[in-house]
């Protein structure tokens, strides 16, 4: 996976719960992503899916709070982790428009 | 990841657990029948989920599989005289048969009547597929025993191992569904680099895994929820117009299937939890259409793939954690990725270095781990099921279980359960 950073893409971005979206950074645009697929979940296959994005958004804003302890994004990142985790809890439970909501307190 | 409550939901078996009740809903492997080679042989130790149980063959050659104490004293049956149908105490010649009644209680007087009121536990056994059957759940919900392709076949068509591994049963079959470690694990140190040397001798092979696995070391996930559990497609990059699929089927609530490719042995597992901190790993290989070959009886006997020796009474592997699993780092250094010999120890030392039980809290998932997180899920949705009042379908719909898995290469435009449709109905 990449570093956080900027995803780069610009292009408009079907949705398509069927498939997993790609989790390289934990950008607004990555975020906006998942968060537009969250909302289109309804299935079992969906909802894994989901809670494998937001396990790796979790996981990538948890290198960045490990390898990056004096940024200046530092708190924000937090907030973001604690964020990707309640999302990703919430999916478990088969609430994706919940998980939603609260990914959306990020953008 | 998994909460602390979920991790533990999932990786309990003991009697009375929610995930023990839920394994004991299934017909499950319980030893192999040369372990009860004839009537009336010494009888067996046979732990399970957290009961300490005893096999013996009785006269009339029925398996039978009762508590290991007696239920006058608790001395351990394991010392009994298995003789005239049924399981004698040694301690006070109370008598059991295979159904756990009390046939004979010597010691006290027989106007007591004491002997025809008493039972101790037994369990209900089926041989079938080579193997000894248990199910150890309520009499009312015996289910269907699981119509497996390779419990069908004539018996040289199949070879079945068993192994104990000093884990719990679920990082087990994490390992089997997982396919993206094969990659590494189980990785020659000239595939993992993708030597010229490496890519030349691939192209001539006649096999699609030997071909495509290397080119790409990050293969895309899909699931699909099924009747029988899921399966699980992965999928490589292969030529342009092109992908490689995997197909793993992970079939309730422990088995799972090797991605096949015709002309060659199918191989699976199925995980037993022993209790919460071992399993018995019971793994087949089997071909649907002929005997199994010298070159299969070769593989199995060189311990290179599924397969490993073992010690013949506590059937724990011979390279196990006591002796490194004969790790020899200048194989390491020069050939392998583990310097470890064998993907079956190679899985073993991997798996019971992350602990007895893996703490799930504590792990960093990607979305390569989206086959576990679905088996993850699944089965906790199928435990939380039964805690409310619902019998579980599969284990009662022993047809669904009549898949294969296999391997393919499909147009990239084409849905991998549609293309490989006619490859995943077994035959036999």
């Amino acid at each position: 996976m990449a570093r956080n950073g900027h995803n780069g893409a610009t292009a408009y971005r079907e949705v398509s719960p069927d498939h997993i979206v790609s989790v390289k950074d934990f950008s607004q645009d990555t975020l906006r992503n998942v968060i537009a697929h969250l909302r289109a979940s309804t299935t079992f296959e969906h909802l894994v899916y989901r809670e494998a994005e937001l396990d790796a958004i979790w996981t990538i804003t948890g290198f960045f709070l490990v390898n990056e302890p004096a940024s200046a994004r530092r708190d924000a990142v937090g907030r973001l982790h604690a964020g990707a985790e309640e999302a990703h809890d919430l999916v478990a439970a088969r609430r994706p428009e919940a998980a939603a909501v609260v990914l959306e307190r990020f953008l | 990841m998994l909460s602390r409550e979920e991790n533990q939901l999932l990786t309990q078996t003991d009697p009375g657990t929610p995930a023990g009740s839920y394994f004991r809903r299934f017909w499950l492997p319980a030893l192999l029948p040369q372990e009860v080679p004839a009537p009336d042989c010494p009888p067996v130790r046979v732990r399970l989920m957290g009961e300490d149980l005893l096999a013996f063959r009785d006269t009339n050659g029925r398996v039978g599989i009762i508590d290991e104490f007696c239920p006058h004293r608790r001395a351990s049956l394991f010392w009994g005289r298995n003789e005239e149908c049924g399981l004698r105490c040694v301690y006070h010649g109370w008598k059991f048969d295979v159904h756990g009644t009390c046939v004979d209680m010597p010691n006290e007087p027989a106007e007591y009547g004491f002997g025809n009121k008493l039972r101790t536990t037994a369990y209900p056994t089926r041989e079938y597929g080579g193997l000894v059957w248990v199910y150890m759940g309520p009499p009312e919900h015996e289910p269907d025993l699981p119509k497996l392709e390779w419990a069908r076949v004539a018996d040289n068509q199949r070879y079945i191992s068993k192994r104990f591994q000093e884990t719990n049963y679920l990082q087990a079959i994490e390992g089997g569904i997982d396919s993206s470690h094969s990659n590494f694990l189980h990785a020659s140190l000239d595939a993992f680099r993708v030597t010229d040397a490496y890519v030349e001798k691939v192209k001539k092979s006649g096999t699609l895994r030997a071909k495509y696995h290397i080119l790409d070391k990050a293969p895309r996930f899909t699931v699909k929820k099924t009747d029988y559990g899921l399966v699980i497609g992965v999928r490589r990059n292969a030529e342009e117009d092109r992908y490689y699929w995997r197909l793993t089927q992970f079939l309730l609530p422990s088995h799972t299937m090797i991605p096949y490719e015709k002309g060659l042995a199918i191989h699976g597992h199925c995980w037993v939890p022993r209790d919460d901190q071992t399993t018995w790993v019971w793994t087949i290989s089997w071909n649907p259409e002929a005997p199994l070959s010298e070159e299969e009886w070769k593989t199995i006997r060189d311990e290179t793939f599924v397969h490993a020796k073992v010690d013949p009474v506590t059937f724990r592997p011979l390279r196990n954690k006591d002796n490194q699993y004969l790790l020899d780092r200048e194989k390491q250094r020069t050939a392998n990725m583990t310097g470890i010999h064998g993907f079956a120890s190679q899985d073993q030392a991997i798996q019971e270095s992350m602990g007895p039980i893996v703490d799930r809290t504590r792990e960093r998932l990607g979305t390569s781990d989206t086959a576990i997180i679905a088996a993850r899920r699944l089965l906790l949705q199928e435990i939380r099921d039964l805690t409310e009042g619902r019998e579980p379908f599969t284990a009662h719909h022993g047809d669904v279980y009549w898949v294969r898995s296999a391997s393919l290469l499909l147009k990239r435009h084409v849905e991998f359960d549609e293309g490989a449709r006619e490859l995943m109905k077994a035959e036999v």
